[in-house]
């Protein structure tokens, strides 16, 4: 068969590439305007965090269908845990999920994120990458700790944006 | 001392002596019902988006009235608050004003001429509420799980006591209009499901907390309607017997009984047993689930209460309730669908024209309409919802105006057509090639989860143009010659679709086979299949092929498998692609056929290889044969089903009767 699997996965993989590039750079598009729209009195960070929440918000709605309590609560944890960080791959994160330090904790960890690069571009700062990362990551927790009954929290530990080299989040699940 | 509002005596009915327990009376509150029959209540969005009723939903419920045969018939479940935050579907009848009962005794007027029991449902569609408004509400704002549903707002306390305010005040309208049975509706996620539910009610006054505090704001309700209808009027509730929320910490299947319980205590005289919510994960109703699966539920439900229960939930043949009702198991045969697709089905029962039943085939069309704001419609139906229009339904034709008419197939949109047509006076002839009636719905019946019910749709048009005279003409193949020779006034094509060719796979040695051959038995497959086509024919031959073993990919053009199937059948079909183990290339073609493989090519133009042994076509094409021949004899031609356009036994069977009343 005269398929070349090579060109094809590389044309595959370049689309991919393309198509997550483009999900930061829209972002940081929007971001753009919504700045200009609230005026020069306005804290760009504060615009760009309030963007993040929102967000963050609607990417939690959708979660909700993914998730069930079916498992018990440590399992629940584990499934909301796999959906951020399923989320973020998405946009062209290596992420993986690790046990926590107990039944109630899971970690996020990042070791390489296109969301700074993006970022240095249309000149956001570093810290506001960070912060929205965490707000994100807190607001799409919003829903499904009220949809689940239950109180889900999570904590950054660590930042690339920071320079501490990954992302470490600490998602916990409260009583 | 208990009255009965209509005499009936059914001692002379065939139905009668074969289902003597279905024909038998029974006691509610202070009534009597002459028999176990009850349409429940089931919206169908006919109403005007103001909550008035309509003369179409006047005579869709007269129909039904007259289905019931001296039985219960309800109306579709009422919203009650001004605010519409209760009303679940645009075409909801309204009840907060007495502006609204002039409408409301119309329907009970028309079936009351039917002499059948007129109940009126108390509907606050709560968490699945709010259609026409921006946030709907309920005991707690839980979030929607799906974003079709509108926002919640958690109702004050105060809020909640007037809602039960407004169940007592539209129940009393309904007595003022001429209801004879009051019904509380309670289920599938509606409000007062949503105050009973773990899941949706966190509150922590006295409409929270345990099961008799989640109940409380019910048990109000009840006791409220009750002092309000006076003893002579029933009062029941449909209640959840298990709400199939484990996934997101609904009640337990021991609280759901204890609801029960409590609602017997309150006072209601029945409670109709109900399952599952709108949110649930699991299937309920469709097709999938055998008959009389869950008439357990109903058993317990009696196990648990000493007031008659009623249940519908897949019981469409009667044999099932009349056996639970003769082991004690159950009171009462509930049917929503079931008559949805043939308002005269316990009439039939009970005449002994049972054959003559168009069965329900479960698909879920119905709901899936509902849910989508269009007014109800029935996929194997044609005449649901067109109950007011008189030229939906055949009309003798004049003598001068008499044809003789040949449907060529025997499918379900010919033997439609066909019996349509003779039922007008038409002297009606079908031809088909093969042995047998129903075309390729003999093949389709072969899928699995629950595919053999669409014979019932064969069974119903075979009896069907047996009474009305239709000439059948089997294992004869229709030629132009034929046509020439036999100049029929009309001709019906109903010749089902052609099979669409695949490039390069004429060639020897490559092993292609037609879907019919495959589902039939008569074209063996090999280990590695791929089906061509990623709509129901295909999807029902791959679930059939992976069932036997064999590894399944489908490959097809639509942009997600299934795409004729609605959306409330549909995700079953996509959990059992899955749980088979059938990868499916959707938004693909196949670009090649080769030695043991073939090259799949995504819609972005990526290519890539699929190890298979054998192809099964299952893309369908407009069938053109015999169109020209009949043209150029000057002959009035119709082309109906898959012949017209390839599509799904409802367009087959819609198609045959609209032609069959236009001939």
């Amino acid at each position: 068969m005269p398929v070349n699997a090579e060109k094809e996965i590389t044309k595959l993989w370049k689309s991919l590439q393309g198509a997550q590039g483009e999900i930061c750079n829209t972002y940081y598009r929007w971001r753009d305007f919504a700045v200009d729209m609230a005026g020069e009195s306005a804290d760009p960070m504060d615009v760009g965090l309030k963007a993040a929440e929102a967000f963050g918000q609607y990417i939690g709605k959708g979660l909700l269908p993914r998730l069930n309590l079916l498992k018990g609560d440590e399992g629940f944890l584990g499934l909301v845990a796999r959906q951020l960080a399923g989320a973020w791959a998405t946009e062209g994160a290596a992420v993986r999920v690790e046990p926590g330090e107990n039944p109630n904790e899971a970690i996020i960890r990042c070791t390489r994120d296109p969301w700074p690069t993006a970022a240095k571009t249309f000149g956001v700062s570093m810290e506001e990458v960070a912060l929205s990362r965490e707000k994100m990551f807190q607001a799409m927790l919003v829903d499904v700790s009220l949809f689940f009954n239950r109180t889900l929290s999570i904590e950054m530990q660590k930042a690339i944006p920071r320079g501490e080299g990954e992302w470490v989040f600490k998602l916990s699940l409260g009583k | 001392m208990a009255k009965q509002i209509f005499e009936w005596d059914y001692s002379s009915y065939p139905g009668a002596k074969k289902y003597p327990n279905l024909f038998t009376p029974i006691q509610i509150g202070n009534l009597i019902v002459p028999n176990r029959i009850k349409y429940a209540a089931t919206e169908d969005n006919l109403n005007q988006h103001d909550g008035f009723v309509t003369d179409a939903d006047v005579e869709y419920m007269r129909r039904r009235a007259e289905g019931v045969v001296g039985g219960l018939c309800f109306m579709q479940g009422v919203y009650m608050d001004a605010a519409r935050k209760g009303q679940g579907y645009v075409g909801q009848a309204a009840c907060y004003d007495d502006k609204f009962i002039p409408g409301l005794k119309k329907i009970a007027d028309a079936i009351h001429s039917e002499k059948a029991v007129a109940g009126f449902q108390l509907m606050d569609c709560g968490r699945v509420g709010a259609v026409e408004v921006p946030v709907g509400h309920g005991p707690s704002a839980v979030p929607q799980r799906l974003r079709i549903f509108k926002p919640m707002a958690e109702m004050s306390n105060a809020e909640v006591k007037e809602m039960v305010q407004q169940h007592i005040d539209a129940a009393k309208r309904g007595v003022e209009a001429g209801f004879d049975v009051m019904e509380i509706s309670g289920i599938v996620g509606y409000l007062i499901s949503n105050f009973i539910s773990s899941y949706t009610n966190r509150r922590t006054d006295e409409y929270g907390g345990d099961i008799r505090g989640r109940m409380q704001a019910v048990v109000e309700i009840i006791q409220g309607v009750k002092e309000a209808v006076g003893p002579d009027i029933p009062v029941g509730i449909r209640l959840c017997s298990e709400e199939l929320l484990d996934d997101v910490g609904g009640n337990s299947p021991e609280e759901s009984m204890q609801s029960y319980q409590i609602a017997e205590e309150a006072g209601v005289d029945y409670i109709s047993c109900t399952l599952g919510w709108q949110e649930s994960i699991y299937p309920v109703i469709s097709r999938d689930i055998p008959q009389g699966n869950w008439l357990y539920l109903a058993k317990r439900a009696k196990e648990h209460v000493k007031i008659p229960v009623q249940m519908a939930y897949r019981i469409f043949l009667p044999k099932f309730p009349e056996e639970a009702i003769a082991k004690g198991e159950l009171d009462f045969w509930e049917m929503c669908r079931s008559m949805i697709a043939d308002p005269l089905m316990p009439k039939k029962v009970l005449e002994g024209r049972e054959d003559e039943i168009r069965h329900c085939v479960a698909c879920n069309l119905c709901l899936a309409r509902l849910f989508r704001d269009a007014p109800m419609t029935c996929y194997i139906s044609p005449v649901c919802a067109h109950e007011h229009d008189p030229d939906f339904f055949p009309q003798e034709v004049a003598e001068d105006d008499k044809k003789e008419v040949m449907v060529v197939g025997a499918g379900p949109a010919g033997l439609e057509c066909a019996y349509v047509a003779a039922q007008r006076g038409h002297e009606v002839h079908v031809y088909d090639k093969r042995d047998v009636l129903g075309g390729t719905l003999n093949e389709a019946s072969k899928a699995p989860y629950g595919d053999e019910e669409l014979l019932t749709c064969t069974n119903f048009q075979k009896t069907m143009c047996e009474k009305y005279g239709v000439e059948f003409h089997l294992g004869t193949e229709v030629t132009e010659g034929m046509i020439e020779d036999e100049a029929p006034d009309a001709v019906i094509l109903a010749t089902g679709p052609v099979y669409s060719k695949l490039k390069g796979a004429e060639e020897d040695g490559k092993k292609v086979v037609n879907v019919l051959d495959v589902l039939s038995g008569k074209a063996e497959v090999g280990e590695k299949v791929v089906v061509w086509g990623n709509r129901k024919p295909g999807i029902g031959v791959a679930l059939k092929l992976a069932k036997d073993g064999k590894k399944v990919t489908l490959v097809g053009e639509d942009k997600s498998a299934g795409f004729d199937i609605n959306p409330s059948f549909k995700w079953r079909y996509m959990i059992y692609l899955r749980q088979n183990g059938i990868t499916a290339y959707n938004d693909c073609s196949i670009e090649e056929v080769g030695d043991g493989e073939i090259v799949v090519k995504t819609l972005n133009g990526q290519r890539f290889p699929v190890q298979c042994d054998t192809i099964i076509i299952t893309e369908r094409e407009t069938n053109e044969a015999l169109k020209a021949t009949v043209q150029s004899e000057g002959i009035e031609l119709y082309v109906v089903g898959d012949a017209l356009v390839p599509r799904n036994l409802s367009s087959a069977v819609h198609d045959g009767y609209r032609i069959g009343l236009r001939i």
